[in-house]
């Protein structure tokens, strides 16, 4: 049993680290080259535009006002206006509600694809310790850490995604023939779920085209560091004093490795699959970048090189307290399957 | 330093092998294919960055042969060049499609050109350069400040542990590149590469602390340390003489580890553009070109050389790495995560 207590004292903890986290965030933009007054008014702006501007940024109050009005929008989840040459574009919680579910979908796909592949590659390898499919498992496995999410999409996108096989579209997430509010209606945000809930069959085959490779790619790293994780988790719990009792009892090998081994090793790759999220949503912005998708990834780095500061704020935050809070659930799921953790 | 009653007079007069010999640690990585596979990439890859790197200082291009790096970066401040190699004679601008200079593989070069006509080949040799030297930039600062800071935190313990460590736990609660994508928006874009190494070393730094810490905590439960303090030695003495010798293994293997990350990190903020300026040979940039230039049009080889090289020289520092853990002395081992 988890005891709430255990859940309250590690939700407790993370109100000093989101306030951290909040002012590095200040603090980066706030050292950031570039005034943001003037972007917004213009180079061309009078002084009394351009004052006003200012004011309206809030960049004439004293800095430690700027903070505490900061971090006070910020519990509220209110980063203001993007920003935009000659005024103010659209709300940043909007820009976020847009883009996080396409990043989260992407992330949700390939966790999928290296769950499925990774935890029964990692349980043969570790049974068949020493073997030649053991080997090929770790090398691969080595290899699929190593190779770079902007090498294998771009490899993957030339190998099947252009003449002459051309079997899969090479960016975005649905073809232009489907215009999402007419096609299909908006419910999540995530275009598969989407177009099923819409009963939109065909949009629903292009989405789930669209996703294949971007996911793959994402999942081939996923895989890696998953069949690895189970592997040296299940030789470590395969050697227990309890899973030589089973055997000892004459309990069949099958099931003695899957009641009693593969349960108790799971436990760690619970905790890399929490951790590896993290690194999932950074290697979105390349995976964004490569396939031309528009999630968080992508509204980052264009916000970043546009100083579009609100957006860089909101998504950052956004993205820290995603990481923050799936660590949780890491942890929260930890003293679940171990109940030891909790004391 | 002064006082020369330490054991260490022995050690030193010891031939090299035999230390090795007499480290466990030393040893049983040289016992592991893993790792020694890992050493030979690296050593082949720093011989590729020396080769390319003295290359440009020295050595001019032959004619019609392999451009060197000196001509490269001047073509690439004057734009698109035509292509001059002998056995094409001249013309080939006039066959090439428009705003595309470039050639495959064996056409032109040994790994083709790219579309402003620069030899994939040499530019891609000179990418290891490049990388091995700013992930080594990387990964020593980041290292140096790592330790430091763990090793403080540990042996002080109390409110000095708890402002490090707490400061450190703000900055883990990052995605790491996207932490270092907010950083890289303090520096002034001309630093180029240099404000990718100082993000990315703010980015690691925190797990550096954070392993040293532990193994330090560990060395600190021995009563040798009591010992030392107990006869009189200073903090930093006991610091630098005592507790950090006995972290190094732990030390070397993340070291190790994040090298293989580095070079990736500092690959990935060039292909966002926000690390090696336009021009510069790095892999990363390579690769944003061929996704610009080469995807579409199926030129592979604009994105498959440089990349692989990159994905070569990672998966040395990640074997190495992993060799290193395995001989680790187990009650270390858990430092590491």
């Amino acid at each position: 049993m988890v005891s709430k207590r255990f859940v309250a004292k590690r939700l407790l903890l993370l109100v000093p680290v989101l306030f951290g986290v909040a002012t590095v965030v200040f603090a980066i933009l706030h050292l950031a080259p570039g005034d943001p007054a003037r972007l917004i008014a213009g180079q061309r702006a009078s002084r009394e535009q351009y004052r006003a501007v200012r004011e309206a940024l809030g960049l004439n109050q004293p800095l430690w006002r700027q903070y505490l009005d900061f971090l006070v929008n910020a519990v509220q989840f209110n980063f203001g206006r993007s920003y935009q040459p000659g005024g103010f574009g659209r709300p940043v919680r909007e820009v976020i509600a847009d883009t996080l579910p396409v990043t989260i979908e992407l992330a949700v796909y390939g966790q999928l694809i290296g769950i499925l592949i990774g935890i029964p590659l990692g349980i043969l390898s570790a049974v068949k310790q020493d073997s030649l499919t053991d080997h090929a498992t770790r090398i691969g496995a080595l290899s699929g850490i190593s190779v770079p999410i902007f090498w294998s999409g771009p490899l993957l996108i030339l190998a099947v995604a252009t003449p002459p096989l051309s079997l899969f579209p090479t960016s975005g997430r649905i073809g232009v023939g489907f215009t999402p509010g007419s096609d299909f209606t908006r419910h999540t945000g995530l275009v598969t779920v989407d177009t099923l809930l819409s009963g939109n069959l065909p949009a629903f085959v292009d989405a789930v085209q669209h996703l294949f490779l971007p996911s793959l790619v994402i999942g081939i790293y996923s895989t890696a560091l998953i069949s690895r994780m189970m592997r040296s988790s299940m030789l470590e719990v395969v050697r227990q004093d309890y899973v030589r009792t089973a055997r000892a009892k004459g309990q069949g090998e099958r099931i003695t490795l899957m009641k009693h081994g593969f349960r108790n090793a799971l436990i760690p790759v619970v905790t890399i699959i929490g951790i590896q999220f993290g690194t999932l949503l950074g290697g979105a912005v390349l995976t964004e970048t490569v396939f031309g998708i528009g999630g968080i990834g992508t509204t980052l780095v264009a916000a970043i090189s546009n100083q579009n500061y609100p957006v860089v704020q909101g998504t950052v935050l956004t993205f820290a307290l995603l990481f923050t809070l799936v660590n949780l659930g890491v942890d929260v799921t930890y003293s679940y399957l171990d109940p030891r953790i909790d004391q | 330093m002064s006082t020369p009653t330490e054991s260490d007079v022995p050690t030193e007069s010891r031939g090299l092998l035999e230390r090795i010999r007499a480290s466990p640690f030393l040893s049983e990585l040289l016992q592991s294919r893993i790792a020694v596979a890992g050493l030979v990439i690296i050593a082949t890859m720093v011989a590729v960055a020396i080769y390319s790197r003295v290359q440009m200082l020295f050595l001019a291009a032959p004619e019609g042969g392999l451009t060197s790096l000196r001509a490269l970066s001047e073509a690439v401040s004057a734009g698109p060049t035509p292509v001059t190699d002998s056995r094409l004679g001249a013309g080939v601008e006039d066959r090439a499609p428009p705003g595309w200079a470039g050639a495959a593989p064996l056409d032109q070069q040994l790994f083709g050109t790219d579309q402003q006509a620069r030899d994939i080949y040499s530019r891609t040799l000179y990418g290891a350069w490049l990388a091995l030297k700013w992930g080594t930039i990387t990964v020593g600062l980041s290292t140096v400040a790592g330790v430091g800071l763990g090793i403080v935190a540990a042996y002080y313990g109390d409110v000095t542990d708890n402002v490090i460590m707490r400061t450190m736990d703000v900055l883990l609660a990052f995605p790491s590149l996207l932490l270092a994508l907010a950083l890289v928006a303090i520096f002034p874009e001309d630093l180029g590469l240099v404000r990718a190494v100082a993000a990315l070393t703010l980015v690691y730094t925190p797990r550096f602390a954070r392993v040293v810490r532990g193994a330090a905590l560990k060395v600190l439960e021995d009563e040798y340390i009591d010992a030392t303090v107990a006869l009189g030695a200073a903090d930093p003495r006991v610091l630098v003489r005592h507790i950090l010798p006995n972290c190094l293994a732990p030390i070397t293997v993340q070291s190790t580890l994040n090298f293989g990350l580095a070079i990736i990190d500092l690959a990935a903020l060039s292909f966002l553009g926000f690390g090696a300026q336009a021009g510069t040979p790095s892999w990363g940039l390579m690769l944003s070109n061929g996704v610009e230039f080469g995807l579409l049009s199926g030129r592979w080889w604009m994105s498959f050389f440089p990349g692989l090289f990159l994905a070569v020289t990672v998966l040395g520092f990640n074997l190495l790495g992993d060799g290193m853990r395995d001989a680790l002395d187990p009650r270390m081992r858990e430092a590491i995560d």
